[in-house]
């Protein structure tokens, strides 16, 4: 499979993400929205996270228009059926999910990998919802994604040997990021783990053993993470990890998956993490802690 | 047999087409500005016209591909048809100790450049891109590497270790590779051409200046040191390149502003040496005009340009004990007849008299811009990095075929 155009659908913060990072490794990519503004919106937010990467050196003038210049928007699915390989992201909704793979599904040749970047969904399930579902593989892309090298590969029940050989292919020599291979399990492993290790964080808040500093500080530096579980879960987005624990709640049953009032609480109150400007901790426009 | 060489650089490529039965150019080019919408492809074909076009060309495929169409272009073209290309031949930076000598390219050789991508982030890529659009443009046509590293490789171990763990080496062959080596290979052959004395007794310094930049002492014919290291970084201070500085700088910055690897690798790559200091242009017609109109920043990028290289030299002087002739060429070396001025009036020590109206002299033929007697005898030698790579290739490519 030669991979040159690929396909991705939504343009949140994770679609951004692929869309730059793809751009960046040489691909031509077709980034769709529902609509122009919420595709230029992307773009805009694309453009600025390019700025941040030439402010801190990393790529030059040349650079940054070239790779934007291999990003086209894009608002009709019909467009699609040129691409190479399909990535959907939009929000973490398994119907949503399904009515857009099922339009894919028309619109795409039967031997294109139509991949979802879901963290936690069933992919079985997504691709019931096609004709080809041995083609539909999951690709959990993990936030940031330009920085983060990883790539959970998921197979749904139905996905084939072909369909999982190319995509670690494609993820291992042109993303050049590490490929693991995962049978469809809730949660995959990732969301699974830091899920967990967020809500247990939260249960400790709430019990008043530490600060939320404090508490963050001591995982970070003694655990050597980027960003500490409080922090992780402002920047994923305090709805995400409440939808992801309570996916997961659902599937296993288990209690020790019940996600924390206090995240509920939040959620309710709008305070999302750093989309919002607070979370746990307050941030500016530029994502950056103030 | 016709030899099309190639030589892509991270913004540039520039193309010479030879037949190789009286070594006559058919026509060269450049493309300027790769990766901007104002890309320039000046084409100038023997005997013809010159072609300039302006275009938005932002990668290597798309600039091989008008190459191609112009030098198969009916009104400015020199060939018929493409099929008159009987081979390619591209020049890679990087060799390593893969390539002691020229290759020819097959799946092995595209390997082993691909693992130097790290080694030389800006080059060996571009290269890559080259090899890979004449591969998909010139289907069937053999191609031919010749590698920057190979003329180095006569440096002794004193000069191209470093004074760190030896397991370094052993596990990563961390070492001096140098860099230019067709270009110093050449111009230090053409520069004992032109003094009329034999290459084995000479001590040459010959510097390679252009938007990259090395110094080389050239002893008996062979390079005994050179200022690039492992990769093109080391040495002199360069348009967009830092050079030389202390090590310990890297770890403290990254840490202060919380870099990454990749990101304190294109800062050092890309946005230091004169574009850094100037905050203007890496490019030095631009800092020469920047400091006649008295600009402080251009003025600076230009006196740490001529003082780390005029260092280089007394350096090299001291390696070989001695040296009888220093030689200018490439971009910034055969153009900027200021900066030589400036550095040779402040080498007079080893004897150098500058011949100030020579200096002036814009040509392109070997010459002196020294006084003949001279101590140091100083010369401008165009570099022709090109005709050495279709000379490779062209005995290559006949071994193959016979």
């Amino acid at each position: 499979m030669n991979f040159k155009k690929i396909g991705v659908i939504g343009g949140g913060t994770m679609g951004q993400g692929i869309a730059e990072m793809l751009a960046a490794k040489g691909l031509d990519v077709l980034l769709v929205e529902k609509t122009a503004e919420k595709l230029d919106y992307s773009y805009e937010m694309i453009e600025t996270s390019l700025d941040k990467q030439l402010e801190k050196w990393a790529i030059t003038q040349a650079e940054k228009k070239l790779i934007l210049s291999r990003i086209q928007k894009v608002t009709h699915f019909a467009e699609l059926s040129s691409c190479d390989m399909v990535i959907e992201t939009i929000v973490e909704d398994l119907e949503e999910k399904k009515k857009i793979l099922n339009q894919l599904d028309q619109v795409c040749p039967n031997h294109i990998i139509l991949a979802s970047n879901t963290s936690t969904l069933s992919l079985t399930e997504l691709a019931s919802s096609t004709m080809y579902p041995e083609r539909v593989i999951g690709m959990h892309f993990i936030y940031p994604v330009a920085k983060v090298d990883l790539v959970e590969i998921v197979r749904g029940l139905k996905t084939s040997d072909a369909t999982f050989e190319d995509t670690k292919s494609f993820v291992d020599e042109i993303v050049e990021k590490k490929g693991v291979m995962i049978y469809e399990s809730p949660g995959f492993v990732t969301s699974r783990l830091i899920c967990l290790f967020i809500n247990e964080a939260m249960h400790v808040l709430q019990e008043g053993v530490a600060s939320a500093q404090d508490i963050d500080d001591a995982m970070r530096i003694g655990y050597q993470f980027q960003y500490g579980p409080l922090e992780m879960a402002d920047r994923f987005g305090l709805d995400s990890v409440l939808a992801a624990l309570e996916n997961m709640f659902r599937e296993y049953g288990e209690l020790k998956y019940r996600p924390s009032t206090i995240l509920k609480k939040m959620v309710r109150a709008g305070q999302l993490g750093m989309k919002s400007g607070e979370g746990f901790f307050k941030y500016d426009k530029d994502g950056d802690r103030v | 047999m016709n030899i099309l060489v190639i030589n892509s650089g991270s913004s540039s490529l520039k193309y010479q087409l030879y037949n190789m039965t009286d070594e006559s150019v058919l026509a060269k080019g450049l493309v300027e500005r790769i990766g901007m919408d104002s890309s320039i492809l000046n084409h100038k074909p023997t005997g013809k016209a010159e072609v300039t076009e302006v275009s938005e060309i932002l990668e290597h495929n798309t600039a091989i591909r008008k190459v191609l169409a112009c030098l198969t272009d009916k009104e400015h073209g020199v060939i018929e048809s493409i099929k008159e290309i009987d081979a390619v031949g591209h020049r890679v930076v990087h060799g390593g100790e893969f390539f002691k000598s020229s290759a020819l390219v097959d799946a092995d050789a595209k390997t082993k450049i691909r693992q130097l991508f790290d080694l030389a982030p800006l080059h060996n890529p571009a290269a890559m891109m080259g090899i890979t659009a004449s591969e998909v443009n010139m289907p069937g046509v053999p191609q031919v590497v010749v590698f920057d590293t190979a003329f180095h490789q006569t440096m002794p171990e004193k000069a191209y270790m470093y004074a760190i763990p030896r397991v370094l080496y052993n596990k990563y062959k961390v070492r001096r590779y140098g860099a230019h080596g067709t270009s110093h290979d050449f111009v230090s052959k053409a520069a004992a051409e032109y003094l009329e004395r034999p290459l084995e007794d000479l001590k040459i310094i010959t510097c390679h200046i252009g938007n990259g930049g090395s110094v080389t002492a050239v002893q008996g014919g062979v390079s005994v040191d050179t200022s690039m290291g492992m990769t093109p970084l080391e040495g002199l201070m360069m348009g967009t390149r830092s050079g030389d500085l202390d090590p310990a700088i890297v770890p403290y910055v990254m840490n202060k502003e919380e870099l990454s690897v990749g990101e304190v690798n294109s800062m050092l790559n890309k946005h230091s040496g004169l574009l850094a200091i100037s905050g203007v242009s890496s490019d030095m017609r631009d800092i020469i005009d920047g400091m006649e109109k008295g600009e402080p920043n251009s003025t600076l990028a230009f006196e740490m340009y001529e003082y780390r290289l005029r260092k280089y030299i007394g350096s090299y002087t001291a390696a070989m004990n001695g040296v009888d002739a220093i030689v200018f060429t490439a971009g910034v070396g055969e153009n900027a007849s200021l900066l030589r001025e400036k550095l040779l009036n402040n080498l007079t020590f080893l004897g150098i008299e500058l011949d100030a109206e020579a200096n002036k002299v814009r040509s392109g033929d070997p010459r002196r811009i020294s006084t003949e007697d001279s101590k140091v005898q100083v010369l401008v030698v165009p570099t022709n990095e090109e005709l050495v790579i279709a000379r490779d290739t062209h005995r290559i490519v006949q071994g193959i075929n016979g």
